[in-house]
């Protein structure tokens, strides 16, 4: 799923620093489960903003609503009274969803509140971790199931490099370097041999180098 | 025809409801009221007792307590005293504001409705009815209303006042009780549907003794239980000989014997012998009030029946005894069985029979076209109570046989609703009374998991200041008792519920859960109310807001927290310090609800909140953005959480963040503190508190 977090309330300040009355509109999806953008967490920003401001000195009002997936016209559809009442919305959805309200609403400005940060798995309780970079071209199924784009810091595919220390990353010493877990992976499943194989360079056109993404699937077309 | 919103008690929910509320014949709400004593919120605790019961104080006192029976507390140790709290709620009530709800705005009807006895039943039916606008005559053959209450009831179980303070609720109610009425004697059924009465409901309980067809009945010196009770009760001199011998093994024959060891003066001393069929552990009295007669000096004689009674000179000698095997058959009917040839004699000289009550049917004649059952009791519609005459209903033990006051109270009500469909002219047949649903037991992962807490033991007056005297011998708690009473109930459905729609099926209720309750089910999360223990650990985490306490939601928090600000002064020399109290904690040290609160000064406000753990950011929030100038959270150390320390660490991580905020939005993360406090030094909140606004002080107000 989609991992993202807040933007420094600052940063939020001054973006709305022009505005009076906000909507903070939040997502039901990926960024609930994240605790960055749910019903929960438009509550606390709404808080904090709400003391924030006055602090500043300015009279500010704020909305809060949550739609079920921010992405999406027919959810948002829901909210759209409130759109129109507010000056301006700050969302806590991911990219997607700012673009999709700023599009939908074109009339009115949507802010991002969240910075989206990557493709992620909640590996447990409070904790989220990269795990894949939707290069467009999967290669786990060469790579014991761990994806070396995502989680090696060079994205290399013919790993390790150097600077792979006791299982560690170079960059962090709490990073786990990828092409050791690939190594420890593939040993256990007994296909090592997978590790000689040279992987030539990766066509990245498949993916964002290719410029933006599209799928287009005419049989479920209406 | 459903009447659920206006008849208290009566109301068929669509949730599972616990099984004390199920098996409360009134359906009290149990859990709300032992939750508000919990709470501290004792006149709360009052009012939800009090809704279904306009005979609150008998009952706080002599209630036969169905529901402790049921109690799912009794499933990991002993039940909650949900009896004993009853009476503290209503010793605490103050009386000033009135015994129950004003009497609610109808329009007075014509229809005039007599009632017959007033006892549980028949006092119960006529607040009822004249709450709806009836006006309500009850017919009491005794000098005063209460039935077996006054006269049957012993006085050191149930003071008279106490009674007397219930009667005088229902007369405010405008019920009109003629006493010295008996009908039959005074007046008949006819009279009564002459004077204009177009609905009767017969309430004349069972206030007859049951008599032994047995040699030697008619000897001076053989007494009935009930009439002795009654002549007791009334004052008058009772004739007890120097060994009483009751024959009986249920709670009259206990209340026989019991009041039988107070009568006469000191130096009258005598042996009190209870002779049962019942063998000690099938005696149908209750265990404590068995233990309570031996622990008087009552000797027990079970398995033994009644053959013969001895006499000399006309005057009581003795019992003759055959020892019985078995009191019911394989069908679980009564019919004992004896051993041949093992007579045995019991001297004494007073015999008390107390063997059962019947109903005294005399008054009744064939022209008034009620039937009755094969064992003399008034037969009736069980779901209306309607007689086999028109706009005659019965009930109470003249329906059911000897009960309980609730049983018949809850008989009371029902009557009182068929008499309103009668009169109303709808249709009896359509009368329907909902069904009850009930949660199911704990599972026994979760009895594993709920840690024992002892039930709290019912102060009692000392033995030797018992003798010859009716005081009163359970004294009831003090607030202390109360409240680690309280804290006993599981709070049972009273807990989370999930609304699915808004569900992200996060797992963050699985994982944080104590208990273990929560599982994803159907794409959402699903927690069972059977299993939940109401903690509110995963409504406080819940980032969809998907999930509700029933009781003590998150929103009646914010309430609480606005509600301490209502009156906060605009310029406040002091800094203003909000103060997030563990109840569960705070009350195990008795001082904090007896004295400790009230030494904190008025600059310091607390909340009592049931666990920190139901505290959620924004209601941490929400205080500073209303102007505290400080915030503490005090709540237990780890393992002394009613929960788990699982439980009890939850509220570090969101202290931790709301710091985070304040510093970010400006007002600085040093005005929010958290304490763990042992139970045992709860005493020392004031001195935190002093240290708290001296701190705060320092810092200066709230920038906001
Ligand atoms: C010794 C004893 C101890 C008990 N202890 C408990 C206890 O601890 N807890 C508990 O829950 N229950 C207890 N009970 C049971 C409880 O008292 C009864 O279940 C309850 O009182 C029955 O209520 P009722 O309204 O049906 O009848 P009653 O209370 O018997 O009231 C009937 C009334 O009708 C009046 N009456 C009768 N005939 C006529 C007539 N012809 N005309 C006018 N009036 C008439 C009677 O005088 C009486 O006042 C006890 C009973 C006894 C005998
Ligand atoms: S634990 Fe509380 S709610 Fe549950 S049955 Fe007992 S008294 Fe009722
Ligand atoms: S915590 Fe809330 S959103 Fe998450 S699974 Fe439980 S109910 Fe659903
Ligand atoms: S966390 Fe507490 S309130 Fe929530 S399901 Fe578990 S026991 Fe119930």
């Amino acid at each position: 799923m989609i991992i993202a977090e807040q933007k420094p309330l600052d940063e939020i300040k001054s973006m709305i620093a022009d505005y009076q009355k906000v909507l903070i509109l939040g997502c039901g999806t990926c960024v609930t489960i994240c605790f960055a953008g749910g019903e929960k967490e438009v509550g606390i920003l709404a808080s904090a903003l709400r003391m924030a401001t006055r602090l500043d000195g300015q009279d500010k009002e704020f909305i809060e609503a949550t739609v079920q997936r921010q992405c999406e016209y027919e959810f948002n559809e829901e909210v759209a009274d409130l759109v129109k009442e507010a000056d301006v919305v700050l969302s806590l959805a991911c990219g997607i969803g700012v673009q999709t309200m700023n599009e939908q609403f074109p009339e009115k400005l949507t802010l991002p509140g969240l910075n989206t940060k990557f493709l992620g798995q909640p590996t447990e309780q409070g904790v989220w971790d990269e795990r894949c970079l939707a290069c467009g071209d999967c290669v786990l199924y060469k790579t014991g199931g761990i994806c070396p784009i995502a989680r090696c810091s060079k994205s290399l595919l013919n790993g390790p490099c150097g600077g792979s220390q006791n299982g560690k990353c170079e960059i962090n010493p709490e990073v786990d370097c990828a092409w050791q877990l690939i190594y420890d992976r593939l040993k256990a499943l007994g296909k090592l041999d997978l590790m000689m194989e040279v992987k030539s360079p990766k066509d990245w056109s498949a993916s964002h180098a290719g410029g933006p993404g599209k799928i287009v699937r005419e049989d479920l077309r209406l | 025809m459903n009447r659920d919103e206006n008849t208290p008690g009566i109301s068929p929910m669509e949730e599972m409801s616990p099984p004390c509320q199920v098996a409360c014949p009134l359906h009290t709400d149990v859990r709300g009221y032992v939750a508000a004593i919990a709470r501290g919120d004792f006149e709360a605790a009052y009012a939800i007792a009090r809704e279904p019961n306009p005979l609150i104080y008998v009952c706080s006192h002599v209630c036969a307590h169905p529901c402790e029976e049921e109690c799912r507390r009794g499933q990991v140790d002993e039940p909650v005293a949900i009896a004993a709290l009853k009476r503290f709620a209503a010793e605490r009530h103050d009386l000033s504001l009135g015994h129950g709800p004003p009497k609610p705005n109808v329009e007075p009807k014509e229809q005039k409705v007599a009632i017959i006895g007033a006892g549980p039943a028949g006092l119960t039916a006529a607040y009822d009815l004249a709450r709806m606008g009836y006006p309500v005559t009850v017919f009491e053959a005794l000098p005063e209303p209460g039935g077996m209450l006054r006269v049957g009831l012993p006085k050191y179980r149930l003071p008279r006042e106490i009674i007397d303070v219930d009667i005088k609720g229902i007369l405010e109610a405008d019920v009109e009780i003629k006493t010295n009425v008996c009908i039959g004697r005074d007046m008949t059924l006819s009279d009564l549907k002459e004077q204009g009465y177009e609905a009767i409901f017969i309430a004349i309980g069972a206030q007859q003794s049951r008599a032994l067809r047995i040699e030697g009945m008619d000897l001076d010196g053989v007494l009935l239980g009930v009439d002795f009770l009654r002549d007791v009760n009334q004052g008058r001199a009772v004739k007890l000989g120097r060994r009483v011998l009751v024959i009986g093994g249920g709670n009259v024959a206990v209340d026989v014997a019991r009041s039988a060891v107070r009568q006469g003066r000191p130096g009258s001393e005598k042996e009190v012998h209870m002779i049962c069929l019942e063998s000690r552990e099938e005696m149908p009295a209750h265990e404590w009030e068995i233990i309570e007669a031996q622990r008087e000096g009552i000797i027990l004689h079970p398995s033994l029946g009644p053959k013969r009674i001895l006499g000399r000179d006309g005057k009581v000698v003795g019992l003759e005894t055959i020892v019985c095997s078995s009191v019911f058959d394989s069908e679980g009917r009564f019919n004992p069985t004896f051993v041949p040839d093992s007579e045995s004699v019991i001297e004494g000289d007073t015999i008390i029979l107390a063997i059962g009550q019947a109903s005294d049917l005399s008054f009744l004649r064939p022209e008034d076209g009620i039937e009755l059952t094969r064992r003399r009791t008034i037969k009736v519609d069980p779901q209306t109570l309607a007689t086999t005459a028109p706009g005659i209903f019965a009930g109470g033990e003249v329906t059911t046989g000897p009960g309980s006051v609730v049983g018949s109270m809850a008989l009371g009500r029902r009557a009182a609703i068929s008499i309103d469909t009668y009169l109303r002219g709808e249709d009896l047949t359509g009368l329907q009374f909902g069904e009850w649903r009930e949660l199911d037991d704990l599972p026994p992962k979760t009895v594993e998991r709920i840690k024992p807490l002892a039930r709290e033991p019912m102060p009692m007056l000392p033995l030797e200041e018992r003798a010859f005297n009716y005081e009163e011998v359970e004294l009831g708690y003090t607030l202390a008792m109360a409240m680690r009473a309280a804290h006993r109930c599981l709070t049972c459905g009273g807990g989370a519920y999930v609304d699915t729609g808004k569900c992200a099926a996060c797992l963050t209720c699985v994982r944080v859960c104590p208990y273990d309750v929560p599982i994803i089910k159907e794409g959402a999360a699903f927690i069972d109310p059977t299993e939940c223990q109401a903690c509110g650990v995963c409504a406080s985490e819940c980032p969809a807001k998907a999930i509700t306490m029933k009781l003590y939601s998150e929103d009646q928090l914010y309430q609480e927290i606005d509600a301490l600000f209502a009156d906060a002064p605009a310029e406040n020399p002091e800094p203003l310090i909000v103060g997030f109290c563990c109840l569960y904690c705070a009350y195990a040290a008795d001082e904090w609800a007896e004295s400790v609160r009230a030494q904190l000064p008025p600059n310091v406000r607390t909340l009592d909140v049931v666990c920190t753990s139901r505290i959620d950011i924004q209601h941490l929030l929400r205080a500073f953005e209303l102007g505290a100038d400080g915030v503490f959270v005090a709540g237990c150390v780890g393992d002394e959480c009613r929960h788990t320390e699982k439980a009890a660490n939850r509220i570090q991580g969101k202290v931790q963040f709301v710091k985070e905020v304040l510093d970010q939005v400006g007002i600085g993360s040093e005005r929010l503190s958290l304490y763990d406090i042992p139970s045992a030094e709860w005493g020392t909140v004031p001195r935190i508190a002093q240290e708290m606004t001296e701190r705060i002080r320092a810092l200066g107000p709230n920038p906001l």
